[in-house]
């Protein structure tokens, strides 16, 4: 996460490229027999030089990085389209748990049974492999990647590792002062202790003010600081806590559903939360708890801090970022997502480069295709391209739960050169059916990556 | 299906329950071109109420769709039947997608061919299926959808009915999607259709963009 942390972590995979490169590479044919390492090498990396411990492949091998909604959907739908390829879907974490939801969670809608999930069942249940490990590097000449279980070849490579915080784009350059941020005052986008937090934030609070940030850029999920807002206000009120909601907007407004969120902000909740459009950030005393805009001063009382996001640093650190786009994606294919000069590495979800929302459901509808594209590459067949689509819902009220939807198609623009929304249908009334539907999807996708 | 023949539909209240579905099949339900979505609009009554009741089972794989069409969401029978009426009775999209190769081309003529004798037996010369039989119409439906269900079927990852699969696997991918083509281009009936691509439909009058 940190600076600190980051580089010394690419000298490490310097010294880790740097040994692979070392001549006489040994090519055991089965098992975790080492390959002949450098005179120097500390045992404890020599162990991330050798083969992990995997059976030989049964067929052409695709390796996921990132067991998100990303990674889980392609690992199904890609066993789905060729039961001839070998998959192995690798997460550093032990096991999954949802985003999505998680705002319901934090109101008691949903419990922790219904958003965590099994990798093992996942892979039990569609016949593939997953490793617990975090991915290093990669050498795209061997084809192959470096985990701290030690490397795996690949025939392809989908590279679906999410996003990260950048708080450098808000002018926060220290680590020390990242950590800080991220740790004590978590925006619950990225990892699920965020999420822990954040519950027992919520529940610790008697009074004051509560502040949150939305992000600028295409961040992660549009509506979700919008409903986590109204979630929170909900449980203020039915607590009876005498508190308020900061909502520091760094967009120049509501960036989805504007008219339905207002009149939420206003009409439901307008005694508690209080928000603040093109409010970006210019300062922040973590101390005496004071939040500066460019205009204004803000004390406040507790934090969820939202900085803007990019592509997973796993890109960088495998040199396939493009250190010109503003979210440091890599440079692929619009339409067949592997990088432009390479057929054998995929990118996909959140940390993909086109610009749809980023979003669960667009990760999962977009596997579905690009699950096709590269079994079509496999076996000599062409592919059309589909929309992927954005489904997003929005708690606003809770006891019952009520929500609202959303779901954008997307199309090609030929005079633009790029992805344009195309049809988007919103529902922008909060009911009961909207708060069922919220939990059907979720439980239809949560069915979808690991039970049918 | 004869459970239909129990129950008096009410498509007031199947504009009601269809809600929930327009939250993923648009209120129109004409489906996507590419291909992602079907065309539910215009489709027969038993058709459709059979897939609800297939999806619901997990006879037909939908694992997204599949909660949405359990009781505890959409309601008993009563609700099934209503929604599938309005669905049945709504103007189909006039620009559904076709495929690749027009009229003149021999691909055209060839999947003519294809088409009348190892389909129109079942889904019509016109493509335009049997609510009685419960065989899908195919006219008018989206060219890309068609061809992913059929070559699905073809690979058994969508069962369908016996007499189907026994004739297209014994046909190639190519001959499957010549005969889709041929099937995609047949007109629909005038009455049939919304009078514009831009057509909206009246019965939801949320915020749109
Ligand atoms: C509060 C909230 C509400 C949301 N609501 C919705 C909603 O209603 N609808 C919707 O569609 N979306 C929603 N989202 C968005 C959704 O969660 C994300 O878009 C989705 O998770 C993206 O999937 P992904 O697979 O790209 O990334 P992720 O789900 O983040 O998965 C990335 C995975 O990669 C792993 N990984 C990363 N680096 C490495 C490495 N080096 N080695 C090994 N493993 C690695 C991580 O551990 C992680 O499991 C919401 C998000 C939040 C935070
Ligand atoms: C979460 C999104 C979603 C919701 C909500 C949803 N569907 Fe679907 N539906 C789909 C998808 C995706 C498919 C295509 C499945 C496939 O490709 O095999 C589908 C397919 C169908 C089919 C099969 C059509 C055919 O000819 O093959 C019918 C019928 C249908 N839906 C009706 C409904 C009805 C009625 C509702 C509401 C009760 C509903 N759907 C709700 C996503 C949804
Ligand atoms: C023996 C009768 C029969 C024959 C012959 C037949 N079909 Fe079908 N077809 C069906 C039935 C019945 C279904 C509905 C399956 C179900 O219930 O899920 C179907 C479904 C389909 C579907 C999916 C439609 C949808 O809306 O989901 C397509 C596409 C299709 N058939 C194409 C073809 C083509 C192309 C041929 C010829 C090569 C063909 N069928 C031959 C009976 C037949």
């Amino acid at each position: 996460m940190t600076e600190q942390s980051r580089s010394s972590r690419r000298r490490f995979l310097q010294a880790a490229a740097a040994l692979a490169a070392a001549p006489a590479v040994s090519h055991a044919t089965h098992g975790a027999s080492p390959e002949k390492a450098g005179q120097d090498t500390p045992p404890a990396l020599a162990r991330l030089l050798r083969k992990a411990d995997l059976p030989e492949p049964k067929g052409p091998r695709v390796v996921i990085v990132g067991g998100g909604w990303s990674g889980l959907s392609m690992a199904k739908y890609l066993r789905l389209r060729n039961p001839g390829f070998d998959v192995v879907l690798i997460d550093r974490q032990p096991a999954f748990l949802s985003f999505p939801l998680s705002n319901a969670w934090l109101a008691d809608q949903v419990n922790m049974e219904f958003l965590s999930h099994s990798f093992f069942e996942a892979a039990n249940r569609h016949d593939y492999r997953f490793v617990q490990a975090t991915v290093l590097g990669l050498d795209r000449t061997s084809r192959k990647v470096y985990t701290d279980a030690g490397t795996i070849a690949y025939d392809y490579l989908v590279l679906a590792p999410g996003i990260e915080y950048d708080y450098p784009q808000i002018g926060i350059e220290d680590p020390v002062v990242q950590e800080q941020l991220y740790h004590h005052f978590p925006g619950g986008f990225y990892s699920s202790s965020e999420l822990l937090t954040i519950k027992r934030k919520i529940q610790a609070f008697r009074r004051g003010t509560f502040l949150l940030t939305v992000p600028s850029g295409d961040y992660r999920c549009s509506a979700a600081p919008y409903e986590r807002a109204c979630v929170m206000a909900a449980l203020f009120r039915r607590r009876g806590i005498r508190g308020k909601i900061l909502l520091l907007d760094m967009n120049n407004d509501i960036t989805i559903m504007k008219d339905a969120f207002a009149r939420a902000f206003n009409d439901l909740y307008g005694d508690i939360i209080d928000y603040q459009p093109s409010s970006l950030l210019a300062g922040m005393d973590l101390e005496k708890r004071i939040i500066e805009t460019e205009f204004d001063e803000f004390p406040f009382d507790d934090a969820i801090i939202y900085p803007p996001i990019r592509a997973s640093r796993l890109l960088e650190e495998a040199g396939i970022a493009d250190p010109h786009s503003t979210q440091k994606t890599a440079r692929t294919d619009p339409f067949r997502y592997h990088l432009v000069d390479d057929e054998r590495v995929y990118v996909t979800g959140d940390s993909r480069s086109q610009p749809f929302s980023k979003g669960g459901h667009t990760a999962n509808s977009e596997a579905q295709y690009v699950a096709e594209v590269i079994a079509g590459h496999a076996l000599g067949r062409e592919v059309e391209w589909r929309s992927p689509q954005t489904m997003c819902f929005s708690t606003v009220a809770i006891d019952p739960l009520r929500a609202m939807s959303h779901i954008t198609y997307y199309r090609y623009d030929e005079a633009s050169k790029d992805f344009a929304f195309d049809r988007i249908h919103s529902v922008e009334k909060w009911d009961v059916t909207g708060g069922q539907a919220s939990i059907a999807w979720a439980e239809g996708m949560f069915r979808d990556m690991f039970y049918e | 299906m004869t459970i239909v023949l129990h129950f008096t539909p009410d498509p007031e209240n199947g504009r009601q329950v269809y809600d929930i579905c327009a939250r993923c099949h648009l209120p129109e339900a004409w489906g996507t071109e590419d291909g992602t979505y079907p065309q539910l609009a215009g489709q027969h009554r038993s058709v459709l109420l059979k897939q609800l009741l297939d999806i619901r089972e997990g006879r037909r794989r939908s694992p997204l769709m599949r909660p949405f069409v359990q009781p505890r969401i959409v309601g008993g029978y009563q609700n099934l039947v209503d929604v599938v009426t309005y669905i049945a009775a709504l103007p189909m999209n006039p620009a559904h997608g076709k495929g690749p190769w027009p009229e003149a081309t021999p691909e055209y003529a060839q999947g003519k061919q294809v088409y009348q004798t190892n389909c129109a037996a079942c889904h019509g010369q016109q493509g335009e299926g049997d609510d009685a039989r419960r065989i899908p119409r195919l006219q008018g439906q989206h060219y890309a959808y068609m061809r992913r269900q059929a070559i699905d079927a073809k690979r058994g990852l969508r069962e369908v009915d016996p007499g189907m699969s026994s004739v297209i696997i014994k046909l190639s991918d190519e001959q499957i999607a010549l005969a889709l083509n041929y099937v995609s281009r047949v007109e629909v009936p005038k009455q049939d259709l919304a009078p514009s691509p831009g057509w909206r439909n009246p019965d939801f009058s949320e915020v749109e963009k």
